[in-house]
């Protein structure tokens, strides 16, 4: 992978994360549990990173499926690979790192 | 060595102070152990509290006042006494200690200046003393003479004293003499000399906590006229787009929604993310221009139009309608035509059908709109419609040129503003009027469900705030996603991605809960996060967080996560 942190940023990237919303978003999925300081950055690394694959994986399937335009089934394939069975995914992931 | 210096200080400074200082010193009783209580008691009070038991002659007093008030440091002079043995500590080593620490150049207070400020550093002194419940000194407070003494209990105090009476006689001038001395039963009889200069009153109350000495803030006269006016514009510069999603019978889809807290950057991003949205539609090359331009267009037809009337949706019109231009790239014809009149014939071709239909979308858009009367609808309604145009040209393999795309967007503005008034007139073709009427009804249908998820200051607040922020949030990410895809997407598409994201965040969470659960805890810390990125895969024996955080997070927060080393053996952050 190649890693530019400084990319020709036409669309204005937002490099921020937003840590209120994540803050949020934990708070109201387990409201008796509390979120450390830092933990909300290493969140947002985490959701980066997901978001990473996934665009990855849905741009792949658009690939093989000769398509110019990511579809709503691409990404849907894309995201199976998450979300059932971890194994494959684990696999697919050392291979990418 | 004191004495040596006194002397120096003596022929060096103005003969008039020092020398009746040495006169005093050679003339001054030396004084009782009383001293060293009051020395003990503070040690720059103790300073400034010891000579006023001494009984000088008051002109000597005066001017020893006068150095005390240049004197400096009054710390030296406590160190001096509480160093020295309190048996030493007679009025005359003050005296000497103050010569020592008196500037060579003692800068003489105006006379007038000066004798007002013994008497109301007297009272300020036996104020203070009283205040402080200090010793043998409050026997003369109410004498002349040793209130004059008192005047030398601090040449510290005096020096302020003296600098906040000159300061706040300059200052002072126009303020009305209110502060009066404080009502100091014991000082009445000395108010009356206290009235010498104006500026005496005030300082009662600053010396006594010198710390507290304050010139009454001037204050300008508030232009309040001006003031709510600035309040009104800002107010209605952020309202009006609030106030055009809140009316409007369609909201925006929530991503684009105008929220209140952010009402100046909300608009832009608003209309950016519907810019982005229809740019996947074009090359990136082609786009980038067409983008800009575009964005930039809206950009500055947003604020615009907040304040505009609907004549400027035609504007705004023109701007999105420039992006369907730059969708309508994908004709090379179109190019040959980039006149503004002219632009009007190539469009007509059947290439240029598209573009009128999209046209006339986003006129009937814009009829719709005008109907209904608000600006930010029309903003919404063009990006749904520009949506649907979007879908629609993904449709059709954009092929363009990048050369044509800013010229004929720019040429198609203009001549769209002109056919604008036409096209609302002439009826349109078959094709465009099955087109318009097809916008026409989902943009219908959508009014409803829009209405139904109404916008940041919609008229239901119930359901608001548990959608929209949350998809603005999520809005953060999918855009993150679009961009590393680097490739064009399909609405549906983006919508399957906010699925995807939600679907994370839970796993997300109840991973980390059971984390934490694991490790007996109830707070999630950053070690169950590395935990959970351990099990993904993405932390491995090759690759440690904390690659992964310089990798991928910007400098900020990877200093706020990776502990590092700086000087005075301290790392932040701590551990």
């Amino acid at each position: 992978m190649a890693f530019s942190t400084t990319v020709s940023q036409r669309k204005h990237i937002k490099r921020k994360a937003p840590r209120g919303f994540l803050k949020h978003v934990f708070k109201r999925q387990k409201p008796h549990l509390r979120l450390e300081t830092s933990g909300d950055l290493l969140v947002h690394l985490n959701c980066l990173l997901f978001v990473r694959r996934l665009a990855e994986e849905s741009r792949m399937n658009a690939f093989e499926s000769k398509c110019g335009v990511i579809k709503k089934e691409h990404v849907q394939a894309a995201a199976k690979l998450f979300f059932s069975p971890t194994q494959p995914e684990l696999r697919g992931m050392k291979e990418n790192c | 060595m004191a004495e040596a210096m006194a002397e120096s200080y003596n022929r060096d400074s103005e003969p008039t102070t020092r020398t009746l200082l040495r006169r005093v010193l050679d003339t001054a009783d030396t004084r009782t152990p009383r001293r060293r209580r009051s020395a003990r008691v503070s040690a720059q009070k103790a300073l400034l509290e010891t000579p006023s038991s001494r009984r000088l002659s008051s002109p000597t007093k005066m001017n020893v006042r006068r150095r005390s008030h240049r004197a400096r440091s009054i710390g030296r002079l406590a160190h001096v006494h509480t160093s020295g043995n309190l048996e030493e500590q007679t009025p005359r080593t003050l005296l000497k200690n103050i010569l020592l620490t008196a500037p060579e150049s003692s800068v003489m207070m105006p006379e007038s200046v000066v004798k007002p400020v013994p008497t109301p550093q007297v009272v300020q002194s036996s104020r203070r003393e009283s205040s402080r419940g200090s010793l043998e000194l409050q026997l003369p407070e109410l004498e002349p003479p040793t209130t004059l003494a008192l005047g030398l209990l601090a040449p510290g105090r005096r020096k302020q004293r003296q600098r906040l009476s000159v300061f706040q006689q300059g200052m002072d001038q126009g303020l009305p003499l209110s502060q009066e001395p404080r009502g100091n039963g014991s000082a009445s009889s000395l108010t009356s000399s206290l009235n010498l200069t104006f500026a005496t009153p005030l300082q009662p109350q600053s010396v006594q906590r010198p710390g507290l000495a304050r010139r009454p803030p001037t204050r300008r006269a508030v232009d309040v006229g001006a003031f709510l006016q600035d309040l009104r514009d800002t107010s209605l510069a952020l309202a009006s787009p609030g106030d055009s999603l809140r009316t409007p019978v369609a909201t925006l889809p929530t991503d684009t929604v105008l929220e209140d807290t952010q009402p100046f950057s909300q608009p832009l991003i608003g209309r950016s993310p519907s810019v982005y949205h229809s740019l996947p539609c074009l090359s990136h090359t082609e786009a980038e221009d067409a983008e800009r331009a575009v964005s930039h267009r809206i950009q500055s037809s947003g604020p615009r139009l907040q304040n505009h009337n609907p004549g400027k949706p035609t504007q705004l019109l023109a701007g999105k309608a420039k992006k369907v231009d730059a969708l309508a790239v994908s004709f090379p014809n179109n190019s040959s035509a980039v006149s503004g009149e002219d632009g009007v014939e190539p469009l007509q071709d059947g290439v240029g059908e598209e573009a009128e239909e999209r046209m006339e979308e986003s006129l009937s858009v814009s009829k719709v709109m005008a109907t209904t009367g608000t600006q930010g609808s029309v903003r919404m309604e063009k990006s749904k419609g520009h949506r649907e145009m979007t879908e629609a040209a993904e449709a059709k393999e954009p092929e363009g040129s990048s050369g044509a795309s800013p010229e004929l967007a720019s040429s198609t503005t203009e001549f769209l503003q002109a056919r604008q008034p036409q096209f609302l007139e002439p009826a349109p073709p078959p094709s465009t009027a099955v087109l318009s009427s097809e916008p026409l009804e989902p943009l219908s249908t959508r009014l409803p469900p829009r209405a139904r998820t109404p916008g940041p200051r919609a008229r239901t607040p119930g359901p608001r705030p548990r959608q929209d922020p949350h998809k603005t949030g999520l809005s953060h990410y999918v855009k993150l996603f679009s961009f590393y895809a680097k490739m064009p997407m399909e609405k549906a598409a983006l919508e399957m991605v906010e699925k995807c994201l939600d679907k994370y965040f839970q796993h997300l969470c109840d991973d980390l809960e059971v984390f934490a659960a694991h490790a007996g805890r109830k707070t999630v810390r950053p070690e169950d996060l590395e935990l959970l990125m351990r099990r993904q895969g993405l932390v491995n024996d090759q690759v440690s967080l904390h690659v992964l955080v310089e990798r991928h997070l910007p400098l900020e927060y990877r200093q706020l996560l990776i502990p590092c080393a700086f000087s005075g053996n301290s790392v932040f952050p701590a551990q």
